[in-house]
């Protein structure tokens, strides 16, 4: 009698940051040891992120389809005995379905994964990330094969525009577009280039690819060398990536061993080569001019196009570069056919886009949904909603230079040109969701600090326009706004935006302008009325005490640094202005939403 | 080809910028980062013009952007006063003092702004064309150091530059004579470093460091013909090969003639 699982570990770096390295090692220990009667053979395969970080460790065992979240070294020895050895299922470690109102078994059957569409995470938590077999099971590097035995360097172009398939990077240029440009460009020599330089703050879609499914990127690069001539390439991944850096190269040498990389693939006389460069620090190197310069040894600071990198690229050839999710699309094209993906998504923008669900929703995580879903879909259904119940004020998109996108517009549905209409971006896929104890003044300020930090300062208006914008900003959140600063910060945003060299600049401006847009009564309330409506900016909060809402809990006087907060058991308390130091421990501690801002 | 800029019709020929079509044609486009010798930094983006072109309209520095046939092109459209003047008054918080954005700040009628303060110690707008200049003519002896709002214009761990010659094209080319030069008792400080000037051997006048020389001789290599030349002070290499030319053309004889 035999008894065959497979147990899919998640070792994608954030479950690998809650300890699921040790769950893999014990697990193998245990299994290892197993003398029993029935032939157990457990595969246990390290795999990419699933998805659900915010529930990780994530442990899926098959054929049974269980699904345990937060597992801990202590839960595997009951793992093995009740679930892989006996067929039984722990409770204890199933994933609580809010909106379902229960415990479900198998992850398929979350909530947060009932409206997505996996096309680029389609590998990321079913194959071990290290095994180029289980890859191929899948039906890995047939699409490269297919190009390479019945397809023209032409008809694969031809392709891949007729899927109208975008940059997944932000700027949702046409791929197919930017390719038939590089093919045609004059040249023996010509380059592929992937963009793994993931900066936004909160996006983590193209580092989990990378790790959790390596080769798809490798194949769509290699279809695109043989599209467009070029025979080398280059992966070039952000420096803190580690896992990313280790697993691609891991996979390129893989990739040589099977034949899939290397002098005459499939037979074909089609040679193809990559190698990885490990980012060089800085924000703006995902820009793809200064990406280029990076790689050639120069300082990462951006050029003007034209040239575009399709004529003039690396090392002034002809150059594609595309985003890691970019190309993860592009082996299931050409495998299911440019139909079939242009039958996904919405009129312009066609297919499924990543997004990294952060800030204050009940489900962090990855999420794949095709293009024109409504963002309300994406928060309420598959996000669980607002955490602790608070109010959904706005969402950003687009990473620190993408806008926020307020409730009225819940219903919008997400795709490139919609998101520009309202004033932010794609980008490459960040949302990060904000409740209504988030400032928006002080919440364009922190981006905008951001981007003045990461500016390369090359070009005088993004450096010195975000410089005096940040100069405003500081000034209305301290309370020392004036009466016309908003104006201006409009009217030097509007400059940065248009005068700047390079996409850093011509976005930087975009989180200042859209909450001026959407929140304008925030701004005015801080410079007219030096008041901050959400209560974060310290020196214009001033909290209180609702005396009818107050049941005397005492948690908040717990909590309280200065000993500002007073009061008998189970009567009101009241809270000291003058100690006050608006921390706000107090009210994030209260369960009543007692502490209130004037 | 053709371009049509702020209305009229001008000749243009292909890979040229919009920049050299407008200047050729004595049309006005303001710039600080742009040097003939030089082009292509872009990164003063005083040069913006509106550009219809295929029935788009895009903003774009018309130093690096490329004409085409029938492009049309406005250089002072109501957006581009606009935009200029509030770089303008950017311009003017970074390099208050600078002879030059005085000007431009007076040509175009940019009032400064109110609400932020002009830094009175700062001279540098970060154009680069210094290190572009060093990187061409001399030896990569200064490049830009950090980034974002604390990038300056340095030399490597801001020690006195171990390459620099002392040619002093950087502080020759910078818009806004922010990188400090000083000449005194036939010494040349520049970069923390001194060095010893040369004298011109017509006219004696100091003129060069004994190091700069020497690059531009190695650079010359077999080409330099006349070594004594390269001794000579730029106005009397000036007046050497205009004598030469008055004596090849033998211009004497016509100015004889006149008698």
């Amino acid at each position: 009698m035999q008894n065959k699982k497979t147990i899919f570990v998640c070792c994608g770096t954030g479950c690998q940051a809650s300890g699921s390295m040790k769950i893999y090692q014990t697990m193998q220990k245990i299994i290892s040891k197993l003398d029993l009667d029935v032939e157990v053979v457990a595969d246990i395969k390290k795999t990419g992120c699933h998805g659900l970080c915010q529930k990780g460790p994530l442990v899926h065992i098959t054929p049974q389809e269980i699904t345990y979240i937060h597992v801990k070294t202590t839960d595997v020895q009951e793992i093995i005995e009740r679930s892989i050895i006996k067929d039984e299922v722990i409770d204890r470690l199933l994933y609580f379905d809010k909106q379902q109102n229960a415990k479900i078994q198998s992850k398929n059957d979350w909530s947060f994964e009932k409206k997505q569409f996996r096309i680029a995470l389609r590998h990321c938590g079913c194959i071990a990330n290290d095994s180029i077999d289980d890859y191929i099971a899948k039906g890995g590097y047939q699409a490269l094969e297919k190009v390479l035995k019945t397809m023209t360097p032409q008809e694969v172009i031809d392709e891949i525009r007729k899927s109208s398939l975008r940059g997944r990077g932000g700027g949702g240029f046409l791929t197919g577009l930017k390719w038939s440009f590089a093919a045609k460009a004059q040249g023996d020599i010509k380059y592929v280039i992937c963009n793994g330089d993931e900066g936004d703050p909160g996006a983590f879609m193209d580092r989990s690819i990378m790790e959790g499914d390596p080769h798809t990127v490798l194949e769509g690069m290699a279809i695109c060398g043989y599209a467009i001539g070029a025979n080398r390439a280059f992966l070039y991944i952000r420096d803190e990536y580690g896992l990313a850096v280790e697993n691609m190269k891991k996979a390129i040498a893989d990739a040589h061993a099977r034949g899939v990389m290397g002098q005459n693939i499939f037979g074909s006389g089609f040679a193809f080569d990559a190698e990885v460069v490990r980012g060089g620090g800085a924000f703006v190197c995902g820009e793809e001019t200064s990406l280029i310069h990076s790689i050639e040894g120069s300082t990462g600071e951006p050029t003007s196009k034209p040239p575009f990198p399709a004529n003039q690229g690396l090392w002034g050839k002809p150059t594609i570069i595309n985003n890691v999710e970019t190309w993860a699309n592009v082996p299931v094209i050409i495998s299911k056919g440019a139909d079939w993906f242009a039958s996904i998504g919405s009129e312009k923008s066609k297919g499924t886009k990543v997004f990294a669900l952060v800030g204050k929703i009940n489900n962090t995580g990855l999420v794949e949904v095709p293009m024109g879903i409504k963002l309300r879909e994406i928060i309420f259904d598959i996000g669980g909603g607002i955490e602790k119940k608070r109010k959904f004020k706005a969402v950003q998109t687009g990473g620190p230079s993408g806008g926020c996108i307020p409730e009225s517009k819940l219903d919008l549905p997400i795709d490139y040109d919609s998101l520009i209409a309202e004033g932010s971006m794609m980008g490459s896929g960040g949302m990060i969701v904000i409740d209504d104890r988030t400032c928006m003044v002080e919440f364009a300020r922190y981006y905008l600090k951001f981007l003045s930090e990461e500016s390369c300062g090359k070009c005088v208006p993004c450096r010195e326009g975000i410089k005096s914008m940040l100069k405003i900003l500081n000034d209305i959140c301290e309370g020392k706004g004036q009466e016309g600063d908003i104006e201006l910060l409009e009217e030097i945003g509007s400059m940065v935006k248009a005068n700047s060299l390079c996409g850093l600049g011509k976005t930087a401006p975009n989180p200042v302008l859209s909450n001026i847009k959407n929140f304008r009564d925030e701004f005015e309330a801080h410079i007219k009325d030096k008041r901050c409506p959400a209560g974060v900016c310290k020196n214009l909060t001033k909290l209180y005490i609702d005396q009818e809402a107050c049941i005397g809990c005492g948690l908040c006087a717990k909590s309280c640094p200065t000993a500002a907060i007073s009061g008998e058991k189970k009567q009101p308390h009241v809270l000291d202005e003058a100690k006050c130091i608006n921390c706000n421990s107090c009210r994030e501690r209260c369960a009543v939403d007692a502490i209130r801002v004037h | 080809m053709q371009i049509i800029i702020n209305g009229k019709t001008y000749a243009a020929n292909p890979g040229e910028k919009i920049l050299d079509v407008a200047r050729r044609n004595g049309i006005e486009i303001p710039t600080l980062c742009h040097s003939e010798a030089l082009p292509g930094l872009a990164s003063c983006r005083l040069c913006m013009v509106e550009v219809h072109e295929n029935g788009r309209t895009q903003y774009v520095a018309s130093c690096t952007y490329p004409v085409a046939d029938g492009m049309e092109v406005f250089t002072n459209s109501e957006m581009i006063a606009a935009r200029r003047k509030i770089l303008l008054a950017l311009y003017n918080l970074i390099a208050p003092d600078s002879a030059r954005i005085k000007g431009l700040l007076a040509r175009y009628h940019v009032e400064p702004f109110d609400r932020l303060e002009a830094d009175p110690d700062s001279k540098c707008i970060l154009c680069g064309l210094c290190v572009k200049a060093c990187e061409e003519l001399g030896t990569n002896a200064i490049s830009t150091l950090n980034r974002g709002t604390k990038k300056k214009i340095g030399t490597a761990f801001n020690e006195p530059a171990a390459d620099c010659i002392g040619c002093g094209s950087c502080a020759i080319i910078c818009p806004t004579q922010a990188i400090e030069m000083t000449e005194a008792e036939g010494n040349r400080t520049i970069w923390e470093k001194t060095f010893e000037l040369l004298r011109c051997r017509d006219c004696g006048e100091y003129f060069t460091t004994p190091e700069s020389l020497e690059h531009v001789r190695k650079k010359l290599g077999e080409t330099v013909g006349n070594i004594e030349e390269l001794q000579l002070c730029n106005y009397c290499k000036t007046k050497r090969a205009a004598t030469r030319l008055k004596d090849g053309l033998h211009l004497d004889e016509y100015l004889d003639s006149d008698k």
